[in-house]
Formats: structure tokens, sequence, C-alpha cells
């Protein structure tokens, strides 16, 4: 029934704005429009090469030729494979070890710089520029630099009386070295970091210093707590960055991961596995393998991370 | 009131972004299509190389493409070396876009057999070219299962190369016939040159061999083979093979110390060039080395930086092993192919039959990479001339024609990068006393074998 008016007259309906609707459609157009380069890009470029990856860790594809379809074959041939094994080990060992001494040698950085008032740009941009030279540069700087007979680093240890390890040719010398060299570009850790410390509030942290004179109880019981949401993200991006670890195996160790596998990455080997050996199906196999270890260990550690991490406003 | 006029900011409407976007899109797609291959051009690819090598070869592909009328050719040097350039060969054909020829520092047994390159047999019958004018072990760096995926127009040539002057120091005869006809020979003539200052290793005379790829040539020597192609079969593990690496063992623990570390502390006593990564000098060049086995390329930048502490050095044939019952030699070919896609098949091929003939002999007289088909008939390099003579010209270009006729087949495998990988693994690992030779070569065959196996299967 119509709506009727104190005059007796039908009240018209409400204007239906067709003309704000046509607009709204016309904006979610061209939202859309705007969108769809990202959109085409994230499909093209993520998430079919992701597919396509799944789907060619199940045939046998040399490249050349059209895949053949041979079910988990490639997944039981990583399984068997010792080398994939043994650089399993060699990245899980490298993971370990690197990314703790990492997180704590940029936060050790990010408090000293904090603390610097004079030339504090100039120290940032110092300690983020290794973090722009190109790895294969880095790794062999680095080498020459560790030669055992010739380098510097090797002749001042020997000046000082000590017997220098020969840092690349020693199996046991040789994983160290690597994990050395990727302790070196700090940059991006220690501004996360360095972020973090900057946004601590004042009052909180004149609030410590007044319950206590001693500096390290208020960087055990405000500024880490304060920054754990920073060392969560620097966590989850140098784990996945030490599953990755490639161009500086590479440069040292070659596809042989030299010397006797000391070297020998899971990115190494699934490189030679597909552009050397041109096995395509199992290089793709080791990388949804790779995929799916690096997911479960990120969840994991979010799923840990609300017992540790304190985001301020929380009621914990 | 302020006189400052304020300009209604600009925007970008909708429409004109898209416009701008579409144009930008073919602004960046029109070079791309300037730049397609015409049919007609040939153009070919090459890998790593001096100025000088890519100079070379524009110069042959230009000089032959308006002799034939083809248009102008088009030379891209310089595109990286080992896995680097096959990635880029290999995206390029499975984008169907690939060049018409592309010379390669690697077999092209592995991406033939799978069907990447075009097999040139048919081409060869009535050319100028067919197979009975190449040397079978070296032809068969290119075939599989009978078929030839490729040509491999000129070689380094590998021989022992030694100083003379060195020699003479010690009053030991330099001339080629005096060298060392057998590894036994040739071990008890090193310990004449080899100087340890504690353990730093002053001068050696010859190395066990360390180079994976080599180590064929090293175990034909002996009377073995790494790779069976008739049968398919690796043979790592072989009698042969065991005792050629138990030899070398024993040589690195009675003369170096038994510690490959400590050789390599003292110098690059592995190659006749520069450490790729480190940059020390081969200490072969620095006079600190008697001999070592390497490939003819050296004649080309022997002189050059580092210049070597002596002037007079020869080369002579490949001692015999143990088990060995001639002298052979290896090569490491310049191959070319034609890559499946190839807009200019009959085109690439005539360039190839060139290039194998008449280009090679311009080639080898700028770089010493040896001519391999029968037909050619070179003369000695002019650099060579003008640093030794040419009477030692002369008789090193016969020497090395001679070498290359005699050449034990390698390269011949559908998986030669696996195999020279496992190869390497297994010299490492004896070479630092990690693992016993049988037990380090039977690793290595069987995982071969394995890989093998599984791209035979189809």
């Amino acid at each position: 029934m119509d709506p009727v008016s104190p005059m007796g007259g039908a009240v018209k309906p409400p204007p239906r704005l067709p003309r704000r609707r046509r607009a709204g459609r016309a904006e979610a157009r061209a939202g859309l429009l705007f969108a769809l380069p990202w959109m085409v890009g994230l499909a093209v470029f993520t998430i079919i090469p992701l597919v396509l990856t799944f789907y060619i860790s199940q045939t046998k594809f040399q490249i050349t030729g059209a895949p053949r379809y041979i079910g988990l074959q490639n997944y039981a041939a990583i399984w068997g494979d010792a080398a994939v094994w043994r650089s399993a080990g060699n990245t899980m060992m490298f993971a370990v070890i690197s990314v703790p001494i990492k997180l704590a040698l940029a936060l050790v950085l990010a408090l000293m710089l904090n603390r610097v008032t004079a030339l504090s740009g100039f120290y940032r941009t110092v300690f983020y520029l290794p973090f722009l030279m190109p790895a294969v540069a880095g790794s062999l700087v680095f080498i020459l630099l560790l030669n055992p007979s010739a380098g510097p680093v090797n002749l001042m240890l020997q000046g000082m009386g000590l017997n220098p390890p020969d840092w690349l040719r020693d199996p046991a010398a040789a994983l160290w070295t690597l994990i050395l060299l990727s302790l070196w570009p700090l940059g991006v850790e220690t501004l996360v970091f360095l972020g973090g410390l900057q946004n601590i509030p004042k009052d909180v942290s004149e609030a410590a210093d007044l319950d206590s004179p001693r500096p390290w109880h208020k960087l055990v019981w405000v500024t880490i707590p304060l920054l754990t949401p920073m060392i969560l993200f620097n966590l989850i991006i140098g784990i996945i960055y030490s599953f990755q670890v490639f161009t500086q195996a590479l440069v040292i160790g070659g596809t042989t991961g030299r010397p006797a596998e000391a070297t020998l990455m899971y990115m190494v080997v699934l490189y030679r596995t597909a552009f050397r050996y041109f096995n395509m199906g199992q290089a793709a196999a080791m990388a949804v393998v790779l995929f799916v270890v690096v997911l479960v260990m990120t969840l994991l550690i979010f799923r840990t991370a609300r017992s540790w991490v304190y985001y301020e406003g929380d009621s914990r | 009131m302020s006189d400052k006029t304020y300009a209604a900011p600009r925007t970008l409407s909708r429409r004109s972004f898209l416009q701008s976007t579409a144009a930008a899109g073919a602004a960046l797609a029109l070079p791309g299509a300037a730049l397609a291959q015409a049919e007609g051009q040939l153009l070919i690819w090459l890998p790593g190389g001096s100025d000088l090598f890519c100079k070379i070869h524009t110069s042959l592909l230009d000089g032959f493409s308006a002799a034939t009328n083809l248009g102008p050719a088009t030379t891209v040097c310089g595109l990286g070396q080992d896995t680097e350039f096959t990635q880029a060969l290999i995206g390029s054909i499975t984008a169907g876009s690939p060049p018409d020829i592309s010379m390669l520092w690697d077999s092209p047994v592995s991406l033939g057999a799978q069907g990447a390159f075009m097999p040139l047999d048919d081409m060869m019958k009535g050319s100028k070219i067919p197979l009975d004018t190449w040397p079978a072990g070296l032809l068969s760096s290119c075939q599989f299962k009978g078929v030839t995926y490729g040509l491999p127009v000129t070689a380094g040539v590998y021989a022992m190369w030694y100083n003379e002057e060195m020699f003479e120091a010690k009053g030991i005869p330099s001339d080629r016939a005096s060298f060392p006809k057998t590894w036994v020979e040739m071990r008890k003539l090193s310990k004449e040159f080899t100087v340890w200052d504690g353990d730093d290793l002053k001068s050696a005379g010859f190395m066990p061999n360390r180079i994976p790829e080599t180590m064929a040539i090293w175990s034909a020597l002996n009377g073995g083979v790494l790779f069976d192609e008739v049968n398919l079969k690796y043979m790592l593990n072989s009698e042969q093979n065991i005792e050629m690496m138990s030899f070398f063992l024993e040589w690195l623990d009675e003369e170096y110390k038994g510690d490959i570390n400590l050789i390599d502390r003292s110098g690059n006593f592995r190659e006749g060039y520069p450490d790729g990564a480190t940059g020390v000098g081969p200490a072969f060049r620095e006079g600190r080395q008697a001999g070592l086995m390497s490939g003819s390329w050296l004649m080309g930048d022997i002189y050059a930086d580092p210049v070597p502490t002596f002037t007079r050095w020869n080369q002579a044939p490949n001692p015999i092993g143990p088990s060995g019952t001639a002298h052979v030699s290896g090569t490491w070919p310049n191959w070319f192919v034609i890559p499946v896609g190839s807009k200019n098949p009959q085109a690439a091929f005539d360039y190839l039959s060139y290039l194998a003939v008449e280009g090679s002999v311009s080639w080898y007289q700028q770089i010493p990479d040896v001519p391999t088909n029968s037909q050619v008939a070179v003369k000695p390099p002019e650099s060579l001339i003008a640093s030794r003579g040419e009477a030692f010209a002369q008789d090193l270009t016969t020497f090395l024609a001679e070498q290359a006729a005699i050449v034990t087949p390698m390269w011949n495998s559908p998986v030669q990068s696996f195999g020279n990988d496992q190869m390497a693994r297994a010299m490492e690992k004896i070479f630092t006393h990690a693992q016993p030779v049988a037990e380090a070569l039977a690793e290595a065959q069987a995982a071969a074998q394995a890989e093998l196996d599984r791209v035979l299967a189809g």
C-alpha cells in the first residue's frame, strides 16, 4: 500500500538515485580497470607459474618437448637423492645458525645507531650500503679477502701469530664462511629494528629509566618486548632468505658445492637440476617441497608468535 | 589580496590514463617487432670470448652473407658461459625464436637427444662437409644413436705442454721425442722439479689430473672409458679407472704430501690461465711448473698477461697409463648447432659448411683453435710464427693435426654435465682422502647410470 500524506494525497517514493548508482558502477568499473594490470600481473607471474610448477612437478619434462605425466615419481626421486638431502642439511644448518646471529647483530647495531645523535643519517646509509652491492660482486670480494695465501684476512691473522683456516677450501670451514658472508649485509634488519626503537614511546622509556638504573633491565623488560613485532618480521624474512640462499653459494662452491659439498645448498641443487641437467620435473618438485617447508615454518612461527609477540595496545 | 594565482591541479582522466597506457605498450612492442629476425637474415649466437673472438666471427658471417646475398646478418657475442648461456638458448628455443646458428662450449648431445637441435645428417649428405670428412672421435661428441646434432668446427686439442727452459736447466733433454712416454716415466721426472719449503710448494713437475672434463682422456690413456656410447653404459668404476685414480692418489701422497689444499695454497697449479675467482697467476707461466695437460687455445694467450717468465715451451703426446696401449688425445671443441625453430636452416647449414672449411683457416690464423674438418689445410698462426719462428710454428701445427686425428671419444653422453659433476665429486673425495677410490667411483657410477637410465627411459 502506498504511503498517504497528511493532506490525503499519495506520497511519492523517495528517489532511487539511479544517477548515483550509475556513478557507483562506473567507479567500480574504473577501479577494476586500474587494478587490472596488477591482477593480470599476479595471475601471470605468480598464480599461473605456481600452478604450472605443481603440474610440471608431476611430469617428466626435459625443457624441450612436451611434459609427460609420471605422477609422484619426481618426489620419490628427490627422496632418494643424496645430493638433495646433503643440500637440505646444509641449508637447515645455514638457517639455524645464520638467522639468530644475524638478528642479534642487527639488534646490537640498531641499539648503537639509536644512541648516535651526530651523523646518524650517515651511519644508517653506511650500514645499508652493503645491501645494495650485488651478491656476486660481494662474494668475489670475500673470495679475495679470504684467499688462504695472499688474502688480507689470513695475512692479518698470521701476523697475530694465529693459524688461519683455509676458509673456502676446507670442508669444515666452508659452510661457516658462507654463514659469515650472509652476516655482512645487515642493513635491512638494522633499519627495521631502528624504526622499532624510535617508535618506543618516550614516556615508557623514561618510566623504565626511573624504575631501574640498570640499562639491561630496560632492554630486557621494555625494549625487546616492544620490538617483538620487528623481531617476528625479521625472523620470517630471514628464514625465507636463508632457505633460498643461492648466489653466494654458487659463486663460492659452483654447482657441485665445493669443497666436498660443504657449500651445496638446496637452491643450488634445484638450479643445477633444472638448468644443468635439464630435469625440469624434478626441479619443479624440489620447488614445491621448498614452498611447502617454508610455508609450514612460517605458519608455525606465526602460531607461536601469539605467545611472544607484543603489540602495543594489546591487553596481554 | 594575494596576487598569486593558483592553477587548477591537472588531473588525469581514466580515459587519458588508459590511452597513455596503450600508447606506452605499443611503444614498447614496436622496437621488439622491429628487432625480430627477418627471414633470410642469419642470426648467430656466441657464448663468452674475447673481443677478438667476437670480431672474427662477426667478420666471417658478414663476409658470407654478403657473398651469398643473404642480406645483413647479426652476430650476438658474449651471451655468457656454461649454464647461463644454455638457459638463454633453451629459452629462445622454447619461445620459438632461436638464433639460426649457435656456438656451444658444452656438448650438443644432451640437448640434441632431447630434440632441441636439428639433425644435420640429411643436409650433410652431398654437401661440402659429409660425415666422412670429420674425425670419428670428434664427431661422436655431437652424435647420439647415430644422429648428428652439431659440428665440432674447430677444437682445442689437448696435449702435454712443457717448459723447455726448466728442462734444460736441469740438464734434461727438452725435445719432443725425449718427453716421457708413460705415466710412470712422467711421475719419475716430475720429482726432479718439485721443491717444498715447509708447506709451501715452490715449484712442481707435473700434477695428477684434477680437471673432470679431461678425465676421459686420462681414462683412455689407461685403456678405459668413462662412458660407453655403444652400450649406453657409464664405466666410471671400471678396473682401468680405479687403477687410474689410485695411481693419481699415490702420486699425490708421494710427491705432494697427500694434501691437495697445500698445493692450492701455494699457487695455481691446475691450469695455464689465472684462477677465475682469485686471479692467482698460473704456476706454469710463472716458471714454477714444468708441465701440464692443456688445450691448444693456450697458444693464443700464453704470451699475454701474465707474461711468462720464459720463452720456449713445447708440446708432446699425452703419456700412456699402466694399462694403456696407445697415445690418445682429446679435444674441447667449438660446437655449432642449428636450433629447432631456426628460420633459415639451409642457409645456416651452408654457413657452417663455409665456416668448417674456409672460415676456420682465418679463425685459426687469429685464434689457434684447430680446424677439424679433414679438408682444411691449415697454415701456422701468424702470432706463433712471430713469437717462435716459422719452423717451430709449422712443426707444432703438424703435431696438433696429428693429435686431432687420434682424439678419444668424449663429450658423448646424453647426461654429460651430470656425469662430469659425479666425476668431479668423486675426485674431490678421493683427493681429500674422504673416501676410498673404489667406493667414491662406485657411488659416482651408480648416480650417473641412474640419471642416464632415467633420461633414456623416454
